[in-house]
């Protein structure tokens, strides 16, 4: 079903809040992510890696899913990044101003390095 | 390769799903035609987008309402062509909301399919349709043509 084609799954790496979303971002995608986020939050995440994997397709309504997730992070005072990201992906965070807002890795141990450094730092 | 003229046509009901069944099925001919990866995911993209707004604003999610796709090749241009049947024409943003203003709370996070769609395809053109409704026609070419 459309509905199922993304799943997102939550971790802990030291002080870092990884996402995982394995699938296709869109409007089914709303719910799942928003608990994903509110449940790291909770716990007190201060860092957040939303790390994709197996992306197909991401569509509007999923960059606003992201956007509030943005927004949310923002207002909490939060660091957030993206790993994992396809080159389309990447192409289209560009594209609508994501990037600015949250850093881009080429892949989890990049993105799991660098900002545990800058935790330490 | 398929160098000659060629079609597909493509009818769906208005129900939010079906533009991933539209953007896979225009995504495997443009395969089909020879195009590369890169350009079938602008296309799919695209095709995406147009396909919601056909769906949720032209034919206002009313599942009757039929979706058509024309997707056409002719060895140099790659054309799609969404026309929904609803009586609600869509609106044509020309300066679509920042990110900014969105964050800020002055825009809807929604609504950057149209921006999409004219970053994404060399040519985008929103007209309405000779019978009720819209058509969106996203066009490719098999190489880049500079935008204007």
């Amino acid at each position: 079903m459309l509905e199922d084609e993304l799943r997102v799954s939550t971790r802990v790496i030291g002080n870092i809040a990884v996402i995982d979303l394995v699938g296709d971002v869109t409007t089914f995608a709303e719910a799942k992510i928003n608990a994903a986020y509110q449940e790291m939050s909770q716990n007190g995440a201060q860092q957040i890696l939303l790390n994709f994997r197996q992306n197909d397709y991401i569509n509007s309504a999923g960059i606003a899913i992201l956007i509030g997730i943005v927004t949310e992070v923002t207002r909490n005072d939060q660091k957030l990044a993206f790993s994992g990201l396809s080159p389309h992906f990447q192409k289209i965070f560009r594209m609508v101003g994501l990037s600015q807002y949250a850093k881009i890795y080429q892949d989890e141990q990049e993105a799991l390095t660098d900002l545990q450094d800058a935790a330490t730092a | 390769m398929h160098n000659g003229q060629t079609s597909i046509e493509l009818i769906f009901p208005s129900i939010l799903g079906y533009e991933v069944v539209a953007r896979r099925v225009v995504a495997t001919f443009a395969d089909f035609v020879g195009f590369d990866q890169a350009r079938i995911d602008d296309l799919k993209t695209a095709v995406g987008e147009a396909c919601i707004n056909a769906i949720e604003h032209g034919n206002q999610l009313q599942p009757d309402l039929p979706v058509y796709i024309t997707s056409s090749y002719d060895g140099h241009r790659f054309a799609v062509d969404v026309s929904d049947t609803g009586t609600n024409p869509l609106a044509i943003i020309k300066e679509p909301k920042t990110i900014e203003e969105k964050l800020a709370g002055a825009a809807s996070l929604r609504g950057m399919g149209m921006m999409l769609m004219a970053a994404l395809a060399d040519e985008f053109i929103v007209e309405p349709s000779a019978a009720p409704g819209n058509t969106v026609r996203l066009i490719w070419y098999q190489r880049e043509v500079a935008h204007t």
